[in-house]
């Protein structure tokens, strides 16, 4: 059967209010109508970090000029659509549950079918959306809110393979910015510290690898650079600009070592499972970083496998990749009613082991 | 849409869940079809469009029957007043309708004659306070604004005695149930033009503390 179906997406889990159109016609490519992402970075810049209030106060009252802004680019009204797809987890649950509360709005004002969607999914399913890869992929997530290792088999179908223990490398790009003076948000800073900076003269830890699995920690590595950095602060009253950038080079080399040795193992893993067409992709801000992708590019042609980056509008949060994976779930048959849950935490694989957050409350992602 | 909303009888459909409540009404006119009031601590998100649709089939009316939406705005608890202003304006959206905030100091005053000054409780000592049409504050109840003295006016709501007491006010309640006001306050402003889409009243900042990180000096800057 071919149906041409028609999404909107509505994202508000972290601090971008999104909304987009996606198009597919049944086996075709998925095609992009619109996407409007708002960002928030304005907001939040004074508090080094996202402010879970803020940002909720943020996306009550821009999601439906977002959602008229993203019509309107897609030359398309309400009476095109087939379906409301949105992001109902995990990430800031104030966010969340704007995003789902207007998107239900939407859904009952046009009778339009609801389809929840696990922003994680989301950023798994990319690849698709961009390329129309076939399962079963090798996806490595890595944002300022998320780093794990994932091979993707289905639309609800994921083998989380490890991830981070405690931070996100995105996190410790910004930390890193907030305690060397650079601008938010950390990763471009960082990074273009570090273009100028000698790699070598600080030596950081490689948390984990000493370990077979694929987890990180990216915790440690803050509090190796604060110490390193109070250490020159104390013997010579500041910090050079030359010390800042060799602080930089220093720790991006840490963090690009530690991500391509543990994808390492990660692809022998799904490797060891002959996929017919072995392929890496990435999503998540952290995976714009150029040396991470040097490096992982560099093992994927070692190995034989395709390495795909989606661009970086669609590596960062988006709501076209929400509509994306909506489509996906509504082919397999998924709907959801008007008493969808807006949830914090919502792991993608149910079966692996939590990581991180695995309170009496269950896994965090 | 009928041009002249007088000649035929609005219908509104109204909805708060601002504190530990979903509440929902539908009025006609100048007639409450139906309305519901669940007490709920927490589950609002998941309550709020369900509710909606029993109040209108209660009422024997779909959403495309409805000529605009109410909504309360708060001041109250910050999450439930983003579940109906989001809901709101997404109907909104879809309905193409007038989505109009209410707040809910003006929702308990509402169907007063005279100087009504409304209060609710704002927790941690303190409380929400409007005084007749003015702009609506947050104080302690050693900072009360100055309060009218000469005519008597009618106290509603948290530590309305009190403040009766300090102004030669009378106590009151509320005429009206609260999603019930939100739609009579909502179907007296439905002439008005221009009217800005609901946005949340929370009268408290967001708890946010600034970085700690301070940067270090760069000595060759």
């Amino acid at each position: 059967m071919t149906q041409t179906l028609t999404f909107l997406g509505l994202e508000s889990s972290c601090d971008d209010t999104a909304a987009a159109v996606v198009r597919q016609r049944d086996g075709g490519p998925a095609e992009i109508l619109s996407s409007i992402v708002y960002g928030q970075t304005d907001l939040h810049s004074s508090f080094g970090g996202v402010v879970p209030e803020i940002a909720a106060r943020a996306h009550a009252e821009k999601l439906d000029t977002c959602v008229r802004d993203a019509l309107t680019q897609a030359h398309l009204s309400l009476d095109d659509l087939d379906a409301v797809a949105v992001t109902a987890g995990p990430g800031l649950i104030g966010g969340v549950m704007s995003g789902v509360m207007c998107a239900k709005g939407i859904a009952a004002a046009r009778n339009l079918p609801l389809v929840g969607v696990n922003h994680l999914a989301g950023h798994a399913l990319t690849p698709r959306l961009t390329d129309g890869i076939d399962y079963p992929y090798l996806m490595l997530l890595v944002s300022g809110g998320h780093c794990q290792f994932l091979i993707a088999r289905g639309p609800e179908l994921f083998t989380r393979l490890g991830g981070t223990i405690d931070d996100a490398p995105g996190e410790a790009f910004d930390k890193t910015a907030r305690l060397l003076g650079l601008p938010q948000p950390g990763g471009p800073s960082v990074q273009a510290e570090a273009e100028m900076g000698d790699p070598d003269r600080f030596r950081f830890p490689r948390p984990l690898l000493d370990r077979p699995d694929c987890n990180l920690s990216f915790s440690g590595l803050k509090t190796a650079l604060m110490r390193m950095r109070d250490q020159i602060i104390e013997t010579q009253g500041g910090l050079t600009r030359r010390d800042r950038a060799d602080l930089c080079a220093g720790f991006q080399a840490a963090i690009v070592e530690t991500l391509v040795k543990k994808t390492q193992r990660a692809l022998d893993l799904y490797l060891a499972e002959a996929p017919g067409r072995p392929t890496l992709a990435v999503a998540g801000g952290v995976a714009a970083n150029t040396e991470i992708r040097k490096g992982l590019m560099q093992l994927c042609a070692t190995s034989g496998t395709d390495f795909l980056a989606p661009p970086l509008a669609l590596c960062t949060d988006n709501a076209a990749m929400i509509a994306y994976a909506g489509l996906e779930r509504f082919r397999a048959g998924a709907r959801d009613g008007m008493d969808l849950i807006a949830r914090p935490r919502w792991p993608l694989d149910k079966t692996s082991p939590a990581l991180i957050g695995s309170g009496k409350k269950g896994a965090k992602a | 849409m009928p041009s002249d909303h007088m000649t035929v009888k609005p219908l509104i459909l109204a909805f708060d869940t601002s504190a530990a409540h979903c509440a929902a009404a539908l009025l006609r006119g100048h007639d409450i079809v139906s309305q519901r009031l669940e007490p709920m601590a927490r589950g609002q998100a998941e309550r709020l469009m369900p509710l909606l649709e029993e109040v209108l089939a209660e009422g024997g009316a779909s959403y495309g029957d409805l000529q605009a939406i109410g909504v309360g705005i708060g001041p109250g608890n910050f999450t439930g007043i983003r579940i109906s202003v989001s809901a709101a304006r997404g109907l909104a959206l879809g309905l193409d309708l007038p989505a109009i905030g209410v707040s809910s100091l003006d929702a308990q005053a509402f169907g007063q004659t005279g100087t009504v000054i409304s209060s609710l409780d704002a927790r941690r000592d303190h409380l929400y306070l409007q005084i007749a049409d003015g702009a609506p504050g947050l104080y302690t109840p050693d900072s009360l604004p100055p309060l009218p003295q000469d005519d008597r006016p009618i106290c509603i709501g948290h530590m309305a005695d009190d403040i009766a007491g300090r102004c030669g006010g009378i106590v009151a309640s509320p005429r009206y149930a609260t999603a019930e006001a939100i739609a009579r306050v909502a179907a007296s402003r439905l002439g008005q033009p221009d009217l800005p889409a609901p946005a949340p009243l929370y009268l408290r900042e967001a708890d946010a503390a600034p970085s700690h990180d301070t940067p270090p000096a760069l000595l060759d800057a």
